[in-house]
């Protein structure tokens, strides 16, 4: 059978396609099609011919298989050093091998490589900072994802995720009119004790358009009205978009470029229409990837950058503690030792490693350092849309010994963790493993913290 | 009184006793029972898997597990729904706090019903696990614009039959919307209404003067006559005490001596996500001592109207 009903080289385009393979619990009928999906080897060369550029050529062939990629990898490390999991072997068996055979590979081989792209590489990109040659198996396991997206080959959860960027311009289906709605409610639920609190939907002009992860729409709402908090106690101008404020891509943990360009230009349209002096990002690691660094090659924009400037949240607390617009209430310190998960996306391959210990040194009194840190940090356990997947959920378990053993080294019982995945991560491995943590975004935790200006408190 | 009600349920037996006053409410105002149960908290990206109430077991949430549920929560209903109420089962996916706080904000209902918090509720145990501190109850509670009715325990006299009903007082702005209630209440079922403050004298171990306890005994009693007792107009069923200790504590000896059948009180706590607090405030620990239901009333919208 070459093409399946839920499994196919289709990406998906209505409704009643998204429906039906949420409707597969667990992709139990997608998984069994997959095992019969045909490889279409003509078009796989042909778009290895197209998109391979000469930096993955060359990686590919002067990969010495020296191995002083194994010890950078956190997924070698806690899998007992299984050679099968050293970066260089894991990409050279799989793309490597689709590349020298010019596309000529069978179903099970492209499963294989499924199995590999999206349970054994987070796309981290740590072992790239180790390898002598500077080369970044991360990067690459993100083209192989693309190339294997492209022929069907892709886990269920990310078809629908990336499904859901199609259809809705955010990972999980939240429309305009309830994403608006949503804005209203938690307004009217924090008036009582926030007077005058609003969250300007479509401000134009403002100094800081505010943009988030689709699931704090859906399910975590009050994340929106913690952000609006502290903006307004800040004293910020400010507003978010009613179009383009879903700045998350599961469509890049997915490999699907195509879904990728349509959700960042929605992104990037809220930032031209609404024309904010800079872009705020919710505490979210990929979707600042997504946004800030992969984003304008998406976009084919010609000089590598968003329309505006763009910040990650780290880097807006760090600012406001700094100039003194949020201010902290030197008792309301966090008194217990705490630690801080440096999110891969953002301090690794963005650089933003100082804000979070700018932002500590503010709010903690005993802020404990994992080792190893910043941007020699491991992945949470969860990246790259490992949290998400139900067939890798064991080997995704597995991987979060190593953040759980940085963070038992730490002493600390309290993680910050401003990054949804990093978050959900750690509050897995708690579930997993029950070594008696707690964890949290920043922003509640500063919200405890502040000095609020009388002028903005309630009067009784 | 009341023409929509939301009962948030379990499912399990901890809500009995909710359950039996939410249809009890629902047949007296022929009003339309709602009545709800959130799954679970998502967390699986699609392949979302929730603990069980019942065998509190992960399973697969799909379809089948759903249509399985409303018709569990319908035979557990069966006989109450039988009675002729206009009832309507529903499920949702998401945090309990947050979904049952949508559903009564879509539906625009006057009363929330609620059973047991802490005691044998896996829902809200894995809620808390997942460090949503605080009860599902007390963040219901807080954001709530209609009164949140809270049945711990089994109840001993029904909604009608309810004859003494005690005012937990705080001199709160929310206090003030919670005594709207109270009195309305109490000349909708013809009830004794009993107002009550407890002056907090912090902990036993620290000493607070005979006088400055009676200087605050006179600023209570005068507060309460200005802020309350000046609003029952023509309605004589009412009497108050002002008593001193740890609050929650006399609250509910003052609501035993009274043989309250309810406790209207106001929930007026900031910290709702503190670990610390988290069931450490008055109307927590009331809610979990008290062998007659508890109102929380936090908000005016919905008692003006009513």
């Amino acid at each position: 059978m070459p093409e399946g009903k839920l499994c196919n080289k289709k990406p998906v385009a209505t409704r009643e396609d998204l429906d039906a393979l949420l409707a597969d619990s667990n992709g139990r009928q997608y998984y069994a099609e997959m095992e019969q999906l045909d490889v279409d080897a003509e078009k796989l060369w042909a778009t290895i011919q197209k998109t391979m550029k000469s930096r993955t050529k060359t990686w590919l062939d002067i990969c010495a298989h020296c191995g002083l990629c194994a010890d950078s990898c956190f997924l070698y490390s806690v899998n007992e050093r299984d050679p099968k999991q050293v970066p260089s072997y894991k990409i050279q068996s799989t793309l490597g091998e689709i590349v020298k055979k010019k596309g000529n590979v069978s179903n099970e081989f492209m499963r294989m490589c499924m199995d590999t792209a999206w349970s054994k590489c987070t796309c981290c990109n740590r072992c790239g900072s180790f390898c002598p040659y500077g080369i970044d198996m991360g990067v690459m396991f993100g083209y192989l994802r693309g190339l294997l997206n492209s022929q069907g080959f892709v886990p269920w959860e990310l078809k629908i995720g990336s499904g859901m960027h199609r259809l809705f311009r955010a990972q999980m289906d939240v429309t305009v009119e309830e994403f608006v709605d949503t804005c209203e409610w938690m307004v009217d639920e924090a008036l009582e004790e926030w007077p005058c609190l609003e969250i300007p939907i479509d401000k134009e002009d403002a100094d800081i358009v505010y943009m988030i992860n689709a699931r704090e729409a859906k399910h975590y709402p009050e994340d929106i009205v913690e952000a609006a908090i502290l903006f307004h106690v800040a004293g910020e101008n400010w507003t978010m978009p009613s179009e383009g404020w879903e700045m998350t891509s599961l469509s890049m943990f997915a490999g699907d470029w195509e879904a990728c360009k349509m959700q960042v230009e929605t992104v990037y349209g809220a930032m031209e229409r609404l024309r904010p002096k800079r872009m705020v990002a919710t505490e979210c690691g990929h979707a600042y990837r997504a946004t800030v660094i992969e984003g304008p090659y998406w976009a084919g924009r010609p000089d590598g950058q968003p329309p505006v400037e763009c910040i990650h949240y780290v880097e807006w607390v760090a600012e406001a503690l700094e100039l003194g617009k949020l201010k902290i209430d030197p008792a309301k310190k966090i008194k217990e030792p705490v630690t801080v998960q440096d999110s891969c996306n953002y301090v690794r391959n963005a650089g933003l490693r100082d804000c979070t210990r700018i932002i500590m040194k503010h709010i903690a009194e005993d802020f404990r350092e994992m080792a190893p840190n910043k941007e020699h940090n491991y992945c949470c356990g969860g990246g790259g849309g490992f949290n998400g997947i139900g067939r890798y959920r064991k080997q995704r378990n597995i991987a979060l010994k190593m953040k759980r053993e940085q963070i038992l080294a730490t002493g600390a019982k309290f993680v910050i963790a401003p990054c949804h995945n990093c978050w959900d991560a750690i509050r897995d491995l708690e579930e997993e493993y029950e070594i008696g943590i707690r964890w949290s975004f920043l922003k509640p935790l500063l919200i405890k913290m502040l000095e609020v200006p009388e002028h903005l408190l309630p009067q009784e | 009184m009341f023409t929509k009600i939301l009962f948030a349920t379990s499912g399990s037996p901890c809500c009995d006793a909710a359950a039996r006053v939410a249809f009890d409410l629902a047949a007296r105002y022929n009003a339309k029972l709602f009545v709800y149960h959130v799954l679970g908290v998502p967390s699986r990206g699609f392949s979302q898997v929730v603990v069980d109430v019942r065998t509190g077991e992960k399973v697969e949430l799909d379809e089948d597990y759903t249509l399985w549920v409303k018709d569990e929560l319908k035979n557990t209903y069966d006989r109450q729904m039988k009675g002729g109420v206009e009832c309507e089962i529903d499920t949702a996916v998401g945090i309990p706090h947050r979904e049952v706080l949508r559903k009564a904000r879509q539906e625009d209902v006057d009363l929330i019903v609620m059973g047991a918090s802490t005691t044998g509720c896996e829902a809200d145990a894995d809620a808390y696990q997942r460090h949503f501190a605080g009860s599902t109850l007390q963040r219901v509670a807080k954001a709530s614009k209609a009164p949140v009715l809270v049945v711990n325990r089994p109840v001993a006299s029904f909604w009608g039959g309810f004859t003494n009903i005690v005012f937990g007082a705080d001199f709160s702005k929310a206090s003030e919307h919670a005594f709207k209630f109270a009195l309305k209440t109490a000349r909708e079922l013809n009830a004794q209404l009993h107002v009550f403050h407890a002056i907090d004298i912090g902990s036993t171990h620290s000493l607070i003067s005979q006088k400055e306890l009676d200087d605050k005994m006179i600023e209570a009693r005068d507060r309460m006559r200005r802020k309350y007792l000046i609003q029952t107009g023509d309605f004589k069923n009412v009497s108050a005490d002002i008593w001193e200790g740890i609050p929650y504590v006399e609250i509910v000896k003052y609501a035993r001596e009274k043989q309250a059948d309810l406790i209207i009180m106001a929930h007026h706590s900031k910290d709702v996500g503190d670990e610390e607090s988290a069931f450490g405030h008055t109307l927590e620990q009331v809610l979990l001592r008290a062998t007659c239901p508890v109102a929380s009333v936090n908000r005016p919208d919905k008692i003006q109207n009513m």
